[in-house]
C-alpha cells in the first residue's frame, strides 16, 4: 500500500470538477425537470467537496461550516423546487423544461 | 368763504339738481316735473337777484371782487410739464353778478315759457332736464375764475347745446344741425385749448389773476407774437361759441331746436358766453389780437346782416340777426369798447330773447308755420306778442329810448374812436361796416314786423306742396292747413315776453336815454387796464400797475391835458412807441376811450340816420309799396341770390373742408388698405413662412430624433429578445459560454 501516492488536494478537486461537470451536463441536456434538479444537487455537492477539501488542507473550520450550510440549503431547495415542479406539472401536464417557455417575449 | 361765494355755489348747483332729478325721475313726477324745473330756477334767480342787489346796488363799487378757490387735482411735478395743479374757483365781480342775474332770469323765463310752448311733447320732462344742465354749465362759465374750469363748462355748454338743438332728433335736419353745431364748436374749442396751453406752458397756472399778474410782471418769455397767437387762439373759442365769421354757419341751423331753446341758448346766453370769455381775457389781448377781433366782428356783423334781409324763415332772420349782433359785441371788444360790448351783451340778451320767444309764440299760434311769407295780419290776433315783439325790434334796430340804442351807440362810438386813434385808413372800415349793419338791421327787422304782423293773412297763399315737416316731430295733433284760428298765447308764454320787453327799455339801464355811460351798467363795468403792451415782451419794462387799475383812474389825467392837444399828440406817441413801452398800453386804451367819448354824439347822429334810413326803406318797400321788393330782387338777382344763399358759406365749406376731408379720408383709406394692410399682410406672410420653417424643424429634426430613439430602442429590443428563449437551459449554456469567454480572455491576457 506504501507505493500508492497519498490522496492530495488535486484528487479532491478533480473529483469535484467531474461531479460539477456531470451536474452541469445534466442541467444543460436533460429535459425532465426532476433530472435537472438532480444535476443541481450534483453541482452543490461538487461545491461541498471543494469546501471540505480546502478546509482539510488549509485548516480551520470555515469550509466545514459552509458545507453544512450548503447541505441544509440543498435540502430546502429540493423541497421548494419539487413543490414548484409539482405545480408546473399541474399547469402544463408536463415536466419537460424545453416545453415550458411561456415567459419568452 | 364769503357769503356771496356760498350763495353763488348754491345758484350754480341748483340747476344741476334740477337736471339730476328730472333726467331720472321725470316720468314719475306729476306734469313730468316741469314745476320742479321752474321752481328751482325761480329759487336760483331769487338768490342771483340777491347777489345782484348786494353787489351792484348796495356795494356800487366798480372794483368790487371776491374770489375763492380750492385745489381740485394736484398732480405735483409732472415730468416734462412741470408743476400741474388744477384749481376750481369762483370769482364774483360786477360782471359776474350781472351775468348771474341775467342768465338765471332768462333761464327762468324760458322755463316758464316752455311749460306752454313744449306742452304735450313726448320728451317734455327730458327737455327741462336739458335746460337744467345747460343753465348749470352756463353759470359755471360765468363763475369760473380760471381757464381750466371755464374750458370744462365751455364744453358742457357745447354738449347741452348739442342735446337741445337735436331735441327733435327724429327730424334729419335737427340731427344734422346738432352735429354741425358740435363740430363747428369743436374747431373753435381746439384753438381755445391751444391758447390755454400756451399760457399754461409759460406760467404753470390756469388762474386768470395769476396769469395777468405774471404777464404784468413781464414774465412772458416768448416773443410777443406768441402772446398775440395765444389771444387769437383763445378768441377762436369765442369764434366757435359766439358764431363769428369763419364758424358762424352752425348758429342759423341751430334753429332746428325748440324755439325757447333758441331764445335761451342761441340768442341770449351761450352765444354770449364767447363774448363774455373774450371780456374775461380782455386784458391779455395784444393790440394785434384786438385788431383781428375787431375786423372779424365787423365783418361778421355786416355779413350776417346782409344775409338776414332776404331770409324767409322767421327764426332764421333772428338767427342771422343774432350773429350780426354778436359781431357787434366782438367788434366792441376788439376796438376796446369793453363796457359797451358787455352792455350790448346784456341788452341784446333781453331783447333778442324777447324776439325769439315772440317768434315762438307766433310759431306756436300759427301751428308751426315758420315762413314769414305765409304769415301777416297777426297784429289783431296777438296784441301782446305784437307789442312786445315790436318793442324788442325797436331795441334791436337801435331806436332811441331803447336799451339797444344805448349799447349799440356806445359800441359804434368806440369804433369811431378806435379808428380815429389808430390813425384812420383801413380802420375806418370797422365803424363803416358797423353803421351799415345798423341800417340793414333796421331794414330787415322792419321787413319782419311788416310781414308778420301787418297786412292781411297770407296763409291761403301757401303752396300746398310746400308743407313744413316741422310739426310732425311735435307730439301735438294740430292740423296745419285747416282754418287757422290764431289766438294769443296763454299767460305763461305771455309773461316772459312782457318782462323781457320791459327790460328792453332805456330806463332800466340809464336815466339818460341818449347816453348809456351815465347808467349804472357802464359805471360798474369799467375797462380793465391791459397787462400787455405792444412791446411788453421786453422784460426790462416794469409795469406801473399790476393790480388791474381801472380806466377811471387813468382817464382824468389824459382827459385833463387831452382837452387841448391830446388826440394829435397821442397819435404821434403812437407813431413812436419806443418812448415808454408800458404806459403805452394804458395810454392806447385811454386814447381810444377818449376818442370814443368824443365820438359819442357823431355816433348817435349817424346811427340814428342809418336806422331811420333802414326803417324808411322797409316802409317804402313793404308798406307803401313804392318799390316792389320782388322786382328789386329780380333786378339785382345775383346779389339777392348771394344773400339768400347765405353768401354760399355752406357751399364753400362743403367744397373745401368737407370735400377736402372726404378726399383726405379717401387718401388715408387708400394708404390704409395699401400700405398699412400691406405691412400687416407682409408681416403675416413672413410669420407664416417662419412658422412653416419652424414646423418643418419640429417635424423632421425634433420628431426625427424622438422617432430615431424609439426606433433604435425598438431594434435593440427586437435583437435582444432573441436571447430570451424562456428555456432555462439556454440561459445556462449562455452562462457557460460567457464564463468560457471570460476564461479565454483572461488567459489570453495572462499569456501576452
Amino acid at each position: 500500500m506504501e507505493h500508492l501516492i497519498p490522496i492530495g488536494l488535486n484528487h479532491y478537486l478533480t473529483i469535484s470538477a467531474f461531479l460539477f461537470g456531470f451536474g452541469l451536463f445534466a442541467v444543460m441536456t436533460r429535459k425532465n425537470a426532476i433530472v435537472v434538479l438532480m444535476g443541481v444537487e450534483l453541482i452543490l455537492n461538487a461545491a461541498n467537496i471543494n469546501f471540505l477539501a480546502f478546509s482539510k488542507f488549509n485548516g480551520g473550520i470555515a469550509g466545514v461550516m459552509f458545507s453544512l450550510f450548503i447541505i441544509v440549503i440543498a435540502a430546502a431547495e429540493a423541497a421548494i423546487a419539487l413543490a414548484i415542479v409539482i405545480n408546473i406539472f399541474k399547469i402544463f401536464k408536463s415536466v419537460d423544461v424545453s416545453s415550458i417557455d411561456t415567459m419568452k417575449e | 368763504m364769503h357769503s356771496l361765494i356760498q350763495l353763488s355755489i348754491v345758484v350754480l348747483l341748483l340747476p344741476l339738481l334740477s337736471f339730476v332729478i328730472l333726467i331720472f325721475f321725470n316720468r314719475r313726477l306729476p306734469r313730468r316735473g316741469d314745476f320742479l324745473g321752474v321752481g328751482i330756477l325761480g329759487t336760483a334767480f331769487a338768490i342771483s337777484a340777491y347777489i345782484f342787489w348786494t353787489v351792484i346796488v348796495q356795494t356800487y363799487d366798480p372794483a368790487f371782487k371776491v374770489a375763492w378757490d380750492f385745489t381740485w387735482i394736484d398732480l405735483g411735478k409732472v415730468p416734462g410739464i412741470g408743476p400741474l395743479q388744477i384749481k376750481m374757483g369762483i370769482v364774483i365781480d360786477n360782471l359776474t353778478a350781472i351775468m348771474l342775474a341775467m342768465v338765471t332770469l332768462i333761464s327762468l323765463l324760458v322755463h316758464l315759457y316752455s311749460t306752454g310752448y313744449m306742452a304735450g311733447d313726448k320728451n317734455y320732462g327730458r327737455y327741462f332736464a336739458f335746460l337744467g344742465i345747460f343753465t348749470f354749465s352756463m353759470l359755471g362759465i360765468v363763475l369760473s375764475d380760471n381757464l381750466f374750469s371755464i374750458y370744462i363748462f365751455w364744453e358742457l355748454v357745447g354738449l347741452s347745446s348739442y342735446l337741445l338743438i337735436g331735441f327733435f332728433f327724429e327730424k334729419d335736419s335737427a340731427a344734422d344741425a346738432q352735429k354741425k353745431a358740435f363740430l363747428a364748436n369743436r374747431v373753435g374749442d381746439i384753438g381755445m385749448w391751444l391758447g390755454i396751453l400756451i399760457l399754461y406752458s409759460q406760467f404753470h397756472t390756469f388762474s386768470f389773476d395769476q396769469i395777468y399778474a405774471n404777464l404784468a410782471a413781464g414774465k412772458f418769455t416768448m416773443s410777443n407774437a406768441w402772446l398775440t397767437a395765444a389771444g387769437i387762439l383763445l378768441f377762436m373759442g369765442c369764434v366757435g361759441k359766439s358764431a363769428q365769421f369763419p364758424l358762424h354757419i352752425w348758429l342759423p341751423d341751430a334753429m332746428e331746436g325748440p324755439t325757447p331753446v333758441s331764445a335761451l341758448i342761441h340768442a341770449a346766453t351761450m352765444v354770449a358766453a364767447g363774448v363774455y370769455f373774450v371780456a374775461r381775457i380782455f386784458v391779455l389781448l395784444t393790440p394785434d389780437a384786438l385788431h383781428v377781433i375787431a375786423f372779424i366782428g365787423a365783418f361778421t356783423a355786416f355779413m350776417a346782416a346782409t344775409i338776414a334781409i332776404t331770409q324767409n324763415d322767421i327764426k332764421r332772420v333772428l338767427a342771422y340777426s343774432t350773429v350780426s349782433q354778436l359781431g357787434y359785441m366782438v367788434l366792441g371788444l376788439g376796438v376796446g369798447a369793453y363796457s359797451a360790448a358787455l352792455f350790448h351783451l346784456v341788452t341784446h340778451a333781453f331783447f333778442k330773447a324777447c324776439l325769439f320767444l315772440g317768434s315762438g309764440a307766433i310759431i306756436h299760434a300759427m301751428h308751426h308755420e315758420q315762413d314769414m311769407r305765409w304769415m301777416g295780419g297777426l297784429r289783431k290776433h296777438m296784441p301782446w306778442t305784437f307789442a312786445t315783439f315790436t318793442l324788442a325790434t325797436l331795441a334791436l334796430a337801435g331806436l332811441p329810448l331803447t336799451s339797444g340804442f344805448m349799447s349799440k351807440d356806445a359800441i359804434l362810438a368806440g369804433a369811431i374812436g378806435f379808428a380815429n386813434a389808430e390813425g384812420g385808413g383801413v380802420y375806418y372800415l370797422i365803424p363803416v361796416l358797423g353803421f351799415f349793419s345798423a341800417m340793414l338791421t333796421a331794414f330787415y327787422m322792419g321787413r319782419q314786423i311788416w310781414l308778420v304782423f301787418f297786412g292781411e293773412s297770407r296763409t291761403h297763399l301757401k303752396p300746398a306742396d310746400n308743407h313744413h315737416s316741422a310739426h310732425h316731430a311735435h307730439g301735438d295733433d294740430h292740423d296745419t292747413h285747416g282754418a287757422h284760428e290764431v289766438h294769443e298765447v296763454s299767460w305763461n308764454m305771455r309773461a316772459p315776453l312782457v318782462i323781457l320787453a320791459v327790460l328792453s327799455v332805456f330806463i332800466v339801464y340809464s336815466p339818460n336815454p341818449l347816453d348809456g355811460a351815465e347808467g349804472w351798467f357802464m359805471k360798474m363795468i369799467k375797462t380793465p387796464a391791459t397787462v400787455v403792451g405792444p412791446a411788453n415782451h421786453n422784460c426790462a419794462v416794469q409795469p406801473v400797475k399790476s393790480a388791474a387799475p381801472l380806466m377811471s383812474e387813468v382817464l382824468p389825467s389824459v382827459a385833463a391835458h387831452g382837452a387841448t392837444d391830446s388826440p394829435a399828440e397821442a397819435v404821434s406817441e403812437h407813431g413812436t412807441p419806443k418812448a415808454s413801452e408800458h404806459t403805452f398800453a394804458d395810454a392806447r386804451q385811454a386814447e381810444i376811450a377818449h376818442a370814443a367819448h368824443a365820438a359819442h354824439f357823431p355816433a348817435i347822429y349817424i346811427s340814428s340816420i342809418m336806422v331811420v334810413l333802414g326803417i324808411s326803406l322797409a316802409l317804402v318797400a313793404y308798406v307803401f309799396k313804392i318799390i316792389d321788393p320782388d322786382k328789386t330782387a329780380e333786378t339785382i338777382r345775383p346779389l339777392y341770390l348771394f344773400s339768400l344763399n347765405k353768401w354760399y358759406w355752406d357751399e364753400i365749406y362743403e367744397a373745401t373742408f368737407i370735400k377736402g376731408s372726404v378726399v383726405l379720408s379717401k387718401m388715408l383709406s387708400w394708404f390704409d388698405t395699401n400700405v398699412i394692410d400691406g405691412i400687416v399682410n407682409g408681416v403675416a406672410f413672413i410669420v407664416k413662412k417662419v412658422a412653416f420653417a419652424n414646423n418643418s424643424f419640429d417635424k423632421y429634426v425634433v420628431d426625427g430624433l424622438v422617432n430615431f430613439t424609439a426606433f433604435s430602442v425598438n431594434t435593440t429590443g427586437a435583437v435582444l429578445r432573441k436571447f430570451q428563449t424562456g428555456k432555462v437551459q439556454t440561459y445556462v449554456v449562455m452562462l457557460l459560454v460567457v464564463v468560457f469567454g471570460y476564461f479565454v480572455f483572461y488567459f489570453t491576457r495572462l499569456i501576452y
